[in-house]
């Protein structure tokens, strides 16, 4: 029951904490992330969230309330991070929203989960990126867009899915 | 009923891409316009920012003592370039010291008492970054309380590198020179080249893929060398007078073949900021 579990607490804890460390992750390793022209983009509270989809479809006992959580954290990215209210608030909820539609033709394991979180993170940065040109925060092309950030933040976000799936899954084993 | 739950789908779609670009335009506009964002906004990221603190202090601790372990193993040969540094910079300072000294004495003389080149400094540790691509944009642990106001120019080691975008409480966003976004990177310089001369100007944008700033528009018959000094001229207001911007590496004509385009590199590295210096002008 997901009244009585301490994921009730322990999920937007540590969606906070992950959201957070986005930023410490960009601050310590700029030099490499930000090594101009390429970019790569920390998106961890992306991955707990997609995560708590995956496992709770695995569980398939409880429903938490992911979206709306995604929506708390798109408000708290926006104001904090960005400045610009708006973008990540719509973007991590439909994230959440593509992921529940996919997990529901697709059994979620670790190689399915791993498919499911590339396309995750296309859409999220693909559609970060047109709201940016919208707004003319971005002038990028969209060739270099592909190129200098698309690429390096997808590998670097599905290495880090690789490596934090399963720890992840055990804290929320823990959790639960 | 299939038919209701797909058009109740698309009017919620739509209705979400309204909302979203109304907030969006908004938000860019109070962002151009009011020196400070909305109470509720400012009260938000000074909660946020006060968590992050807890988060960001161990993270930027553990890489510092990384960073450290790293840097002891090129230590004696830096040591070696510096100690030659050092004995020039003796000179250099005092120099100075008269310098600023007799400035000041000649300023009483005829009762000058601001003038543009005079600032007090605010130091800040960055607390965190935004993890965005196209918005190169650092958070500091210095806001209004600390006499931060919006647009103040940011130094880092030796060079300018950003202003203040937007200005909370006990915290501050620091828009990069970076960026390249429409309102970014808009400051006043100055180059005096070999022969004398000052050429003013204004910053345009930067180049991505060679990591410098570029100016365009400069209309001046005066040759600007390669290695000429770029300063901030202080001219529009907020910022003041002779913050090192850094030095010209290659000057071109522009594509319509009319006015000359520099390419300046950066005096600091750009990409690798811990403590950084607000300038503070008296208005």
């Amino acid at each position: 029951m997901y009244r009585l579990s301490k994921l009730r607490f322990g999920f937007p804890i540590i969606l906070f904490l992950m959201l957070l460390l986005d930023g410490s992750i960009s601050q310590n390793f700029s030099t490499h992330m930000f090594h101009y022209p390429t970019a790569m983009v920390s998106h961890l509270v992306v991955l707990w969230l997609v995560c708590g989809v995956l496992f709770e479809a695995d569980a398939n006992d409880f429903d938490m309330p992911i979206g709306r959580w995604a929506v708390v954290a798109g408000i708290v990215f926006d104001v904090y991070y960005t400045g610009i209210f708006g973008i990540y608030i719509f973007i991590f909820p439909l994230v959440v929203y593509i992921t529940r539609l996919l997990v529901s033709y697709i059994r979620p394991n670790f190689l399915s989960g791993l498919l499911i979180y590339f396309i995750d993170i296309t859409v999220l940065e693909a559609l970060g990126y047109l709201a940016g040109r919208a707004v003319h925060l971005s002038s990028m092309s969209g060739s270099d867009f592909m190129v200098n950030t698309l690429g390096p933040t997808l590998a670097f976000n599905l290495a880090m899915f690789v490596l934090l799936f399963f720890p992840i899954r055990w804290v929320y084993n823990w959790l639960k | 009923m299939q038919k209701f739950s797909f058009n109740r789908r698309l009017v919620i779609i739509i209705v979400c891409l309204i909302v979203s670009f109304a907030l969006m335009t908004v938000s860019v506009a109070i962002r151009n316009k009011k020196s400070t964002p909305p109470l509720i906004q400012q009260f938000g990221n000074d909660i946020v920012g006060l968590t992050d603190r807890v988060v960001a202090i161990p993270a930027n601790g553990l890489s510092g003592s990384v960073g450290a372990v790293s840097e002891l193993l090129n230590t004696y040969q830096e040591n070696q370039q510096l100690k030659q540094q050092v004995s020039e910079l003796a000179q250099t300072k005092v120099r100075d010291q008269t310098l600023a000294k007799e400035n000041k004495q000649l300023k009483q003389e005829i009762k000058l008492n601001e003038s543009l080149t005079d600032y007090a400094a605010i130091s800040a540790a960055v607390i965190t970054r935004t993890p965005s691509s196209w918005q190169n944009q650092v958070i500091i642990n210095k806001g209004s309380s600390a006499g931060v106001v919006k647009n103040m120019p940011v130094m880092s080691g030796s060079g300018l590198v950003g202003r203040v975008a937007e200005v909370n409480k006990t915290n501050s966003k620091v828009e990069l020179i970076t960026d390249n976004n429409d309102s970014a990177n808009r400051f006043a310089v100055q180059i005096t080249t070999k022969s004398g001369k000052t050429v003013n100007g204004v910053l345009s944008g930067y180049n991505n893929t060679t990591g410098q700033i570029t100016m365009n528009n400069i209309t001046t018959k005066a040759k600007i060398g390669k290695g000429d000094k770029v300063v901030t001229s202080g001219l529009g207001g907020v910022t003041p007078k002779g913050l090192y911007v850094g030095k010209v590496a290659k000057t071109s004509g522009d594509d319509y073949g009319l006015s000359t385009k520099l390419n300046i590199n950066p005096a600091t590295d750009l990409s690798d900021l811990n403590i950084v210096t607000v300038a503070v002008t008296k208005q």
